[in-house]
Order: C-alpha cells, then structure tokens, then sequence
C-alpha cells in the first residue's frame, strides 16, 4: 500500500506535497490506514486513498524492498528486545484452534520471507474492496462538500467479491497451561493470559474495569498487593487485547530477585481471588469515574474521534462511539463479580514463565 | 465522464495560523498563570512547573527521583490514599521531570478541580519521603535500567549524551546502578524543600478554563513563591568528536547513533536547522528514510532530530540495522550528508519538505492540550508570541543555498560523535 498506486507512482511523495501526512496499522480484526492534511487539500486524500481502493502497482522490487523493511522490523520488535517474543510465544499458547494464534507480522522471519506477490495481490483483492471498507472523514469539514469528493473519486469503484474464511472459535479451555522459556533477560517475569468476552458479549465492559480496578495505576489492587506491599514484583500491569472474538485479558509483571515464578503465581491468583470476593461498591465507582475521564481526554482528538467512529461502525452499531460511556456506568457489582469469576479461573489461563537463564 | 487520476488536485499553501495566545494572570506571590481556554472540552489539565530538572540536582538522579517519589505520601496521606483519592474523582496526576524542568500535572473534569487541588497543595507542601518508599522505589529503579541496559538502543542513547556532553554537564550525565543506590533521603528532601515545597516556576491551565477555575487555583496557591532564578550557571562542554563501539552479545541488530552538540530554538538558525533535519531524516520521505530504508530495506526506520533544551542542543541520527550491513549503513549515513554539503536540494525536494513542515506544524496544534503545550515553548524560551507566525515566514523564504550553507556549517564529518551498540 506504500509502494505506489495504478495511477500514483509514490504515495507519500504526493501526500507530503500537500502537508500531509499517513499511517497504517494492523491489528487482529482491522488494517486501519489514516492520513491527515491541511484542510483546504483535502481532496488529495480522496485522490490518494481512491486510487489505492482502485489497485496497486504490484511490483516485485517493491515487494523486496517492504520484505527486507518488515524482516527488519520483526527483528527490531520482537527479537532484538528483551521480552520482546511475548506475544510470539503467548499467542499460541492462548489459542489452539482461532487464528488469534497467528501474530500478524507471521510467527518466525520465514514467513515474511516466503510471501509472494500473487499472496498479497490476491489479499488485496479478496479484502481491500470499497464494500468492505469504512471511511471516516473529520475535522473541519463542509458534509455536502465531503459527500461530492466521496461521489466523486469513490463511485465508479466496482464492489468485489469479499472473501469469507471460516474458520472455529476457540473451545472454552478447561486446564492450565504452562509454559516456561529460558532467555537471555535480565529479570524473570510472568505473563498471564486469561480468554475473555468478545467486544459485543456480554462482559466485555466489566471485563475492562476489571483490569483497571487490579493493575492500572498506583491504588490499583494487584499493584498494592504485589508490588507495595509483598515486593514480589517491580513492576506489574494488567490490561485486555479488546478484540472482536474471543480476546485475552493479561496479567504481566517483572518479578524482584530470589522471587520464584511458582511463588509469584500463587500470590496473583491468590489476589485475585481476594479481590472478586472483596470488591466494593467504591472501588467500582472509583474505576468507572477514571473511565469516563478517559474516554473523554480521549476525545479530545480528532484523529482518535475518527478511529473511534470507524471501528464502532465496523462493529456493526456506530452508536456505540455515543454510548461506551453509559455502557461503563451500566456495570454494577453483581455483574462485574459473576464476569470475573467466570474469567479469572486458573484453568481458563496460560501462563508463560519468562526464566533469566543468567540468574544463579 | 471518467475522472482524471493521473493528476493531482491543486494544493494550497498554508498561509498564516491563528493561534490563539495563552492568557496570564498572577497570583500574590508574583506566580504566573497561564491559560488556554476551550469551552468546547469538558476536561482541565494544570501543569505545575518546577525549576527542577537535572540540571539543578546535585547528583545523578536526585532530580529524577524526587520527582517520582512526590506522590508516593505525604505527611497526611500514605501514597494508597493519594492514589485513592484522586482516582475516586477520576483524576490523575502525572510526574515528570526532565534536563530542565519538573511538572507535576493534574488531569481532571472540571466538576472535580475544587476535591483535587487540595491534595497537590498537600503534596507541594508536605511530601514525606518516607524511606520505606525510597527503598521500593530504588528497588525499582535498578530493575527498570536493568531492562534497559538489555536494549541496544538504550545503550547507544545513554553512551551518545555522555560522549557529546560530558558525564558532568546536566545533559550528559548517565546513570548508573551506583548512582540509583546512593541516592539518601537527606539528598531527596533537600532538593524537595529547595526546588519543590511551596514553590513554583509557573501553571499552565488548559481544557474548560473557565473564569472559576483560574480563581479556584490562585486561591489555593496564594502562599506559594516563585523559584530563586540566580542559582544555576551553564557550563558548555568541550567538543572532541570521537567514534564509541559497545559490544553487547545476542544482539541481532546494532544501535547507530551519529551526531553533535548544536544549539537551541533561541539560535538565529535553528528554524533553517529544522527544515535541513526534515530533509534529511525528519519524515517518511527524508534522504535517510528513502536510501536506507525504502531503496536498501536496511531498517525498519531511520531518523534524524534536533532537540532543543534551556541551555543547550543537540542533532542526531539514529537507526537499528541488520549487524551484518552496520558498515554499509554508516557509510550511507555520511554519504547522505556530504551530498547534502556538496550539491543544493532541489527545488521539487525543497517545497515538499516546507509543505510538509507546515502541515506538520497544523496538525501539531490538533486540540487544546497540544495548543498549550505550544505555548509553553514560548514561555520556557522567552519567545514572542509571534514566534510561530515567523517560523512560517521563514520555513517558506529558506532557499537550497541557505541549507547546503547550514550543512556545511554545522554537519560536517570531523564533528560527529558515532555510537554503535551492538554486535
């Protein structure tokens, strides 16, 4: 997508003219491509973004070239880092049949080095269609302005034909799982693993507050209890991959010296069994009042608005972008202990033991 | 009719930007008090600021660790009940301090402001140090470098700063294990009663700013003084340029970092420096970024800065490259800055990047915060409000001539420091 359209030998070359600038992620669910411009050249992104709906200049230098970028950037992220495998390793561990197990960079180099430009280009087009993608325009735009530019370089772009994979949900797990790795690190650590509700489940937005009420922030549970007051970790953090299947809700901590993964495990499940059975009305409004904060610090973005608007129609109810923060304030006790119950079971968990083979 | 995508649609250049300037007030004590208002947001962030940052601290990491243990207790309440406190309001406080300066920053609604400035009044005042949390957080401290200490890039950043400075210049100085360990809480308390308690270098107030809540601050701070201005003193560092290889074994890429000491947004050159950064290295379309990374594949990214403090700068290049293609990658480096000494940028070159600079400067006033964060520059440099109006002016009236003579004065091969970290 960086390598030049049909029509537009370089992207980014005619984005910077214009005092543009652009991006691209890829999560588990989406590919989210943003750019934003000055506003009165706002239709060089339409001219920019239509033309790589339409096709690319497939090229197989291009494809060595962004190969060797994206083998360097495997190295860069999750090799040439401390911990830095962590999701290469949890992933499938955590997932035995859904293809959550599958990092999106690939799980080892030869898979980047293996893909072939009939690979992408058949990608490109079972996925990247106009009827299966969202766009979002904001800031300071005029709407029946925006809709003629949408008319205009959007409309004779045929629709394809999306394909479907199918493939299984992931089967409720039933026993723990382990698994340790030696690695050259300088501090043991854990990283726990626990599958959670999909984004529209029911559960979803306890689960959320869940993680913040244990590990975000300094009054939060299991940093009190486990790092404050036992010092069997130094650091310790909790937070949810927020996906539309089944995600993972983790638990990863950095333990302290002569501290043993077996000890450190116990007492994080022994706390978070305290914590379901001791959670009070004002811890809850505690974490729903930092929530609302949150989203509404959030929203002070025009970008992050525009990304919140096209995932939550991608969800299927743009509406929710309005509602999250109701959603948050509709969580009460008894269903924030009956979803953490149901998900912080040991045997709903995969744990990875992170063992500092120089330690000794 | 079918449209004509072979040509782009006609751009526009930005011209001048409205931004709308901070107001100040002060209060008793002669603190100042800026803000940046926008009645559209229903959020507050207030900045206190703090003539703190290390280059006033005694020792290494006696700023840094002041400043982290600040909202670990008071005499009042332990560092839980703070926390507590200010989470049930929905509020956070964030702590940081830099080679300048400190900030202790409080984000809130505003219907919260009034429940929370009493505990950063009480945190300004009576701060506990207790050694039970200094001990926590030292512990801390040495195993967060030890993660550090396990990244190339790290390892290249810390050895860089003390090669070009100086271990002894406030922007140089490293830290090590030794100096986490030594710090005592006598350090910490002084430095807290010097440059913290009761003192303050100025607020900045931004989000829902309404007239309220400037008197809400100004009456819980009434007491508080402003800084000693006279206590500090620069020393600029001799420049020995020299070339620094740190083995770290596992690697699978190296760290290079390349660069100088250079100067600060106060010099007369360092608008032209900027736009000579971007060409070079400061975007996805820079020289760095289309040779290494977009024509070799070297690297996942490449880029170069300028960073500007009170006193001093500083101008690097940094990259992670395949060890194997180290040498081909640092060659390439000074490759593409001798080109940029010995032939001018095009034209077509030229007017991308200032279009892309201003852009970019449009859409780093995306939002309230971000429109205040601009004004702090103006504010810790002593700039005129016209300063970003003139940036404009001068990113749009810089020719190639000037910036092949910028490069020839100031990126010149003998004066560049090189660290590689890694295989």
């Amino acid at each position: 997508m960086f390598g030049g359209s049909v029509n537009i030998p370089d992207y980014d070359d005619a984005l910077q003219k214009a005092g543009g600038e652009n991006n691209a992620f890829t999560s588990n669910d989406i590919t989210n491509y943003y750019l934003t411009l000055p506003q009165q050249n706002i239709e060089t992104g339409f001219w920019l973004e239509s033309d790589r709906m339409l096709s690319l200049n497939f090229n197989e230098h291009s494809l060595d070239v962004q190969r060797n970028v994206v083998i360097e950037e495997f190295k860069e992220r999750y090799l040439n880092q401390p911990y830095g495998d962590i999701w290469l390793k949890l992933l499938p561990l955590a997932y035995k049949v859904h293809p959550y197990s599958w990092p999106t960079i690939g799980k080892e180099i030869s898979h980047i080095e293996s893909a072939t430009l009939d690979d992408v280009k058949d990608f490109f087009f079972s996925f990247y269609a106009p009827n299966n993608a969202i766009l979002v325009v904001a800031g300071n735009i005029n709407l029946e302005q925006t809709k003629a530019f949408c008319q205009k370089w959007f409309a004779d772009i045929p629709t394809r034909e999306v394909r479907k994979p199918s493939y299984g949900q992931e089967p409720k797990q039933t026993a723990a799982r382990f698994q340790g790795i030696e690695a050259d690190v300088p501090l043991h650590a854990i990283v726990k693993a626990y599958h959670m509700p999909a984004r529209m489940e029911n559960g979803y937005y306890e689960a959320d507050l869940l993680s913040d009420m244990l590990g975000s922030g300094r009054s939060a549970i299991l940093y009190q209890e486990l790092v404050k007051k036992q010092r069997l970790f130094s650091e310790l953090d909790c937070y949810i991959s927020g996906d539309v299947d089944r995600g993972l809700f983790i638990i990863e901590g950095k333990l302290m010296k002569n501290i043993t993964h077996e000890q450190a495990n116990k007492e994080i499940e022994k706390t978070l069994q305290w914590a379901l059975e001791n959670i009070a009305e004002k811890e809850l409004q505690k974490v729903k009042n930092k929530t609302e904060t949150n989203i509404r610090f959030n929203e002070i973005s025009v970008l992050n608005r525009a990304m919140k608007l096209a995932y939550c129609e991608m969800l299927g109810d743009i509406e929710i972008a309005n509602k999250e923060v109701e959603h948050y304030l509709a969580v009460n006790l008894n269903t924030l202990k009956a979803a953490g119950t149901d998900m912080l079971k040991p045997e709903n968990c995969s744990t990875l033991f992170y063992i500092n083979k120089n330690a000794n | 009719m079918p449209i004509n995508r072979i040509s782009a649609p006609n751009v526009r250049e930005i011209d001048k930007v409205q931004i709308t300037p901070a107001v100040c007030s002060t209060i008793a004590s002669g603190v100042e008090i800026y803000s940046v208002n926008d009645p559209n947001v229903e959020v507050l962030k207030i900045e206190f600021v703090f003539d703190a940052g290390a280059r006033l601290q005694p020792a290494p990491y006696v700023a840094s660790a002041t400043n982290t243990l600040l909202v670990e207790g008071t005499t009042h309440y332990t560092s839980k009940e703070l926390a507590e406190h200010l989470d049930f309001y929905g509020a956070y406080l964030q702590n940081r301090s830099g080679n300048d300066d400190a900030t202790l920053t409080l984000f809130c609604l505003p219907k919260h402001l009034e429940s929370c400035l009493p505990l950063v009044v009480d945190i300004l005042s009576h701060a506990s140090y207790s050694e039970e949390e200094i001990k926590t957080q030292k512990e801390n401290a040495v195993q967060r470098l030890l993660v550090n200490e396990s990244k190339t890039s790290y390892l290249a950043r810390r050895s860089f700063f003390e090669a070009v400075f100086g271990n002894k210049n406030p922007y140089g100085a490293p830290v090590y294990q030794h100096d986490i360990k030594n710090i005592s809480r006598e350090t910490l308390v002084s430095f807290y009663e010097m440059h913290y308690r009761r003192k303050l270098k100025y607020i900045m107030a931004s989000g829902s700013v309404g007239i309220g809540v400037i008197d809400k601050i100004t009456d819980v701070l009434s007491t508080f003084g402003r800084h000693n201005q006279s206590i500090f003193e620069y020393a600029p560092p001799q420049e020995r340029a020299q070339k620094i290889e740190i083995h770290k074994g596992g690697s699978v890429q190296s760290t290079i970092r390349i660069g100088r000491k250079l100067f600060n947004r106060n010099h007369p050159d360092f608008r032209k420096m900027q736009l000579l950064n971007l060409i070079l290295g400061g975007y996805f379309g820079s020289r760095l970024m289309s040779n290494i990374r977009e024509e070799k594949g070297l690297t996942y990214g490449i880029y170069s800065a300028l960073e500007s403090y009170l006193y001093d700068g500083v101008f690097y290049i940094e990259t992670d490259i395949n060890n194997e293609l180290v040498d081909l990658g640092v060659s390439e480096i000074y490759k593409e800055l001798e080109r940029l000494r010995n032939i001018a940028v095009g034209e077509e070159e030229l007017n991308t990047a200032k279009n892309y600079m201003l852009g970019s400067f449009l859409r780093s006033l995306d939002g309230v915060f971000e429109q205040a964060s601009r004004q702090r520059i103006l504010i810790d440099y002593g700039l005129s409000a016209e300063y970003y109006n003139e940036f404009i002016e001068i990113i749009k009236n810089t020719t190639s001539l000037s910036l092949q003579e910028m490069a020839n004065k100031y990126l010149k091969h003998e004066d560049l420091y090189e660290v590689v970290a890694g295989k």
